[in-house]
């Protein structure tokens, strides 16, 4: 049985290799031809018609002025939840889009890869473009050796959620009143979502983003005013050890378990289907609230080392690997010109000071006040920083989930689950 | 064995025709026509996943990211780190253990429902309907429904509740987490392993296991060595293909746990995504492929090795 | 007289027990697709409401008229079923082919090259994806419907219906067959005239496996299709999303239930030929 196992497994082998050459080494691309126009094509996350429709009145705009250079522009959407593992898929099989929206988490490594095109020439060489405009703490994540390698479309920054009917209803304060007094920090806000979930048997409070206990790194929107980080600027070194992130991860256990204020694991308190009392997150969420009670959006509370703001990115760049990347970079400066970015901002805040106003905001969102446009967008913006990354975020992101687990049962030692965290990940920091 | 019937065929041709001429001209012929029936199945499964594995083992001996543009040989390296990787041997023992208790539990619970279904009880086309109807589902979406209900302050524990237990934390606790999984997929597909069974039981003669009865065996006894033995060819099938299924199992890990709590519930195809589509280190998530696909063919080679020993032959 | 006494008791008690079992059976394998049904009547923040309710307090066909609206759904759904017939179709022929030839026909190489084939049931899709989208793209294929077409057809998702074919045709008795012989036919001839319409039942149940097995593909569609309209409905059915990116969960599960409604009511009618179909191949290891 072995011997007919062996020679039949030979021969198919044999068979397989004269098929490799065609099926495995063919994705050679055909050089570019200049002079033609090209078509571009630009992945994207947003499956939304009103956003697409927009981005295909720019692109017809510039396919009107450059209709000898480029033909027609589409742009791809993929699902969120399979973006970059799609986008990738794409490039490895030699058909990588000209031009690509970039999750936050994985900027690092596709600005550090080389995966990403130098924009700073062409964006500094187009009439008008006006890239002083652009917020340094906005291209931060993007810039690599004096280069800008994508464009941050996007910069939403978090605040706090209230469901100020349910808060009411536990004769808690409001934060609004708490802000102007003051007195508006995460001490404070345990404390209310304490009094809110015992009054009402729903939840207090929890992490937007966090509320699966998967994507650790939205915890950032709280613990930055500890001042805790998971790891050192340079990325080197862990840092979940610090004694920031030891106090910051002690206050969070005891909300979930002493407090019972914060939702637990495995628990879906959605406050949009008012469930829960305070959740943090970006403007662009009162869109999902339905009028089926009374609501306040304020900033992030302070905490023990002051007021942190922190906003939420996605960058857009163009690809190494797209044939006609000059191009393409002519079109992203046109698709992020003052112009154009004014009219991005109806949905996404924009990074640029020029039009980063109550006026275009406001119109943008029509739910939020001129108050609350004014202290959650505006105010917080040009100190913002971003949520945690890393050239390896994925891979360090997970290792760090696998131990951080470790910390959501009643009486787990927090001191000890961090030591396990950077057990784990200070390897792959290092290296 | 794997193989094709050619050898029991002939022999059982041999056997009830001991007059058999030779017919070699025939035979010729008749080679021809098989040559020609398989050229399609056989060109897809060279072409179309032959091809593609010896292009992954290729992929294997590389460093490649793409990202980073990267492809340069490595030898076995990737082999070598992966052995020495806790979380390949961990993902080896989730997937062990994910694959046992699917297999135990769809195989006994589609047997049951099938022998449940084969008493012929008025009404009983309702019943088989409804088992069979998660089938049809999309798996992402049953999925999604039991992540639901499975929740912390889901439904199961908000009935659990009611009858006065408290419930686990389903999802997100290592013991259940993992049990939760199986069951969920369990539910999902034993409809059609169902109804893999109830053909099988169908065909066994009501004259055998009316004769066991009339010798005075119990229902039990009779199952045992009277019906059992009869399907075990179908008992052999399913196992295998459920086997197989359950080694690549994805979608719901992703949905209902994500690959934890730790990362108890990390299969090896999990553990192959994430290397290759999250880490994009996609010579090292060959490497797992071709371990994967090694695992899969001795088991397989295994269950057919040892049908001789329960495997009521069927000539 | 003795195995009378045994069985009286059975005529009532018995029958109470089996309903009473399968009723509770049926649970597990029913309440979800009918929470899923019914939340879709649901405005989007009733979804998650606590405690969670079955039945929508105000019933709502607005997903219905979303999940048609915002995306090229009836599209997609073209698409899912014509490429879900093509590859049952194409399954069938090729599979009885060479489940016919495996099971009947004595070549040399037989053993091998069934082998070949088999191994085809062993290889996760994740395995392959990468080299066969390089194919693809190498032979201008993405984003066109071959390689949906082609790969389930004669690819790794073609192994299980040859197996299955195969089997039946090991089980069908030969004498037809000789007869056939007898009376002048040739292989081809009695492949076409006499077995494949004996093979009747066996085809339906490879029928609905594969169609089944088609009309749920996600990777690969998801991989190889970049055009709204050009996808299939696993995959257009994750693109429901409100004006800022959101994933419309009612929306979702309403064009979810359209999807399952039509292949449920296909197997409520079929699926007595389908189980006499499984059982007449008797799926003998």
């Amino acid at each position: 049985m072995l011997k007919r196992l062996r020679s039949s497994t030979l021969s198919a082998a044999v068979a397989a290799a004269l098929l490799l050459s065609l099926a495995g080494c063919g994705g050679q691309d055909t050089p570019p031809t200049s002079g033609e126009p090209v078509a571009l094509r630009m992945t994207v996350w947003t499956g939304n018609e009103n956003h697409l429709a927009l981005f295909n009145s720019i692109a017809d705009a510039y396919v009107a002025a450059n209709g000898d250079q480029v033909s027609s522009i589409t742009f791809e959407t993929l699902p969120y939840d399979e973006y970059t593992q799609t986008l990738t898929t794409q490039i490895m099989g030699g058909n990588a889009p000209d031009l690509a929206w970039i999750l936050e988490g994985s900027g690092p490594e596709f600005v550090d890869s080389g995966a990403l095109v130098d924009l700073k020439p062409t964006l500094q060489a187009v009439e008008g473009y006006d890239l002083d405009d652009i917020l340094g703490s906005a291209l931060a994540l993007w810039e690599k050796d004096g280069g800008v390698y994508a464009y941050p479309f996007s910069n939403s920054p978090f605040g706090i959620l209230v469901n100020t009917t349910m808060l009411t209803a536990a004769g808690q304060p409001l934060p609004g009143e708490l802000l102007a007094s003051g007195q508006w920090t995460w001490d404070k806000l345990l404390e209310i979502a304490t009094g809110a979930a015992q009054a009402t048997g729903k939840a207090g409070f929890y992490v937007g983003g966090y509320e699966s206990y998967l994507a650790w790194q939205y915890l950032a929107e709280a613990w930055d005013a500890w001042g805790a980080a998971p790891w050192s600027e340079d990325g080197s070194t862990c840092t979940f050890t610090d004694q920031a992130m030891v106090d910051f991860m002690t206050w969070y256990h005891d909300g979930v378990y002493e407090a019972g204020a914060i939702t637990e694991a495995g628990v879906r308190a959605d406050f949009y289907a008012g469930e829960s009392a305070l959740t943090t997150a970006q403007i662009s969420k009162v869109a999902g609230l339905d009028g089926s009670f009374e609501w306040d959006m304020v900033p992030l509370p302070s905490g023990p080392a002051g007021l942190q703001p922190v906003i939420g990115q996605a960058g857009v760049g163009v690809l190494t690997q797209s044939d006609h990347s000059e191009v393409a970079a002519d079109f992203l400066a046109f698709f992020t010109n003052p112009a154009n970015s004014a009219k991005l901002a109806q949905y996404f805040p924009p990074p640029r000071q020029s039009v980063l106003t109550v006026e275009v905001l406001g119109a943008a969102n029509p739910l939020l006040t001129t108050e609350q446009i004014e202290a959650v967008v505006i105010g917080q913006m040009s100190d913002a920083v971003t949520l945690p990354s890393h050239v390896k975020f994925a891979q360090v992101s997970d290792a760090a989930k696998i131990a951080l687990d470790g910390l959501w049962t009643r009486g787990a030692d927090v001191t000890q689950v961090m030591g396990n965290i950077c057990t784990a990940i200070q390897p792959l920091l290092g290296s | 064995m794997v193989s094709a019937a050619t050898p029991r065929t002939g022999r059982r041709a041999a056997t009830r025709r001991p007059s058999g001429r030779p017919r070699s001209a025939i035979r010729r012929r008749d080679a021809l026509v098989g040559y020609l029936f398989i050229a399609p199945q056989l060109l897809g499964a060279v072409a179309l996943v032959i091809a593609p594995l010896i292009a992954v083992l290729y992929l294997s001996l590389h460093d490649w990211n793409p990202l980073a543009s990267t492809f340069t040989f490595i030898g076995l390296d990737n082999y070598t780190k992966m052995f020495s990787d806790p979380s390949f041997l961990d993902s080896l023992e989730a997937s062990g253990y994910f694959s046992l208790g699917l297999v135990v539990l769809n195989v006994t619970l589609a047997l049951a429902l099938a022998v449940l279904l084969n008493q012929k009880l008025p009404g009983t086309t309702a019943f088989r309907t409804f088992f069979f109807s998660p089938v049809v589902v999309s798996l992402v979406a049953w999925s999604i429904v039991w992540s639901f209900l499975l929740q912390y302050d889901g439904g199961i524990n908000g009935f659990l509740s009611a009858i006065g237990v408290q419930g686990p934390n389903w999802l997100r606790s290592g013991p259940t987490a993992m049990a939760s999984v199986i069951v969920v997929q369990v539910f999902k597909n034993v409809g059609l392993n169902m109804i893999l069974f109830l053909a099988a039981l169908q065909g066994v003669p009501m004259e055998l296991r009316e004769a066991a009865r009339i010798d005075g065996a119990r229902e039990w006894r009779v199952f045992r060595s009277v019906t059992l033995p009869m399907i075990s060819p179908t008992v052999l099938l399913v196992s295998v293909i459920t086997v197989i299924g359950s080694l690549e199992v994805f979608a719901q890990i992703a949905v209902l746990t994500g690959g934890g709590p730790g990362n108890s519930t990390t299969v090896l195809v999990y553990y192959l995504y994430q290397r290759a589509f999250k880490y994009h280190q996609f010579g090292f998530a060959s490497a797992i492929g071709v371990v994967l696909f090694l695992i899969v063919l001795v088991l397989t080679l295994a269950q057919f090795q040892t049908r001789k020993r329960w495997v009521h032959d069927e000539v | 007289m003795k195995s009378e006494t045994r069985r009286r008791p059975r005529a009532i008690w018995p029958k109470v027990v089996l309903y009473a079992l399968m009723a509770v059976m049926s649970v597990p394998f029913v309440f979800p697709t009918l929470w899923m049904i019914l939340s879709s009547f649901k405005p989007q923040s009733e979804l998650f409401r606590k405690p969670p309710a079955l039945w929508p307090e105000r019933w709502t066909v607005q997903p219905y008229i979303d999940a048609v609206t915002t995306q090229p759904f009836l599209q997609q759904y073209w698409n899912s079923v014509y490429i879900a017939t093509l590859v049952t179709l194409g399954t069938m022929l090729f599979a009885s082919m060479a489940g016919y030839a495996f099971a009947r026909i004595r070549f040399p190489g037989a053993n091998a090259m069934f082998l070949v084939v088999l191994v085809g049931m062993m290889i996760p899709s994740e395995v392959t994806i990468v080299p066969l989208f390089r194919a693809a793209n190498a032979l201008g294929l993405l984003d066109t419907h071959v390689p949906l077409i082609v790969i389930p057809m004669l690819g790794a998702p073609s192994v299980l219906a040859t197996f299955i074919m195969r089997q039946f045709f090991l089980g069908l008795p030969t004498e037809l067959e000789e007869a056939g012989r007898l009376d002048g036919l040739g292989r081809a001839g009695i492949f076409t005239r006499i077995a494949l319409p004996l093979a009747k039942p066996a085809l339906s149940a490879v029928a609905i496996i594969t169609f089944l097995k088609s009309w749920n593909l996600y990777l690969e569609p998801l991989v190889f299709i970049s055009t709204k309209t050009k996808f299939t409905l696993p995959v257009g059915l994750t693109q429901y999303q409100d004006a800022y990116g959101e994933l419309q969960w009612n929306t979702q599960l309403a064009g979810t239930t359209m999807t399952v409604i039509p292949v449920l009511l296909v197997f409520l009618f079929a699926q007595k030929q389908f189980v006499q179909g499984l059982a007449q191949t008797g799926l003998k290891g």
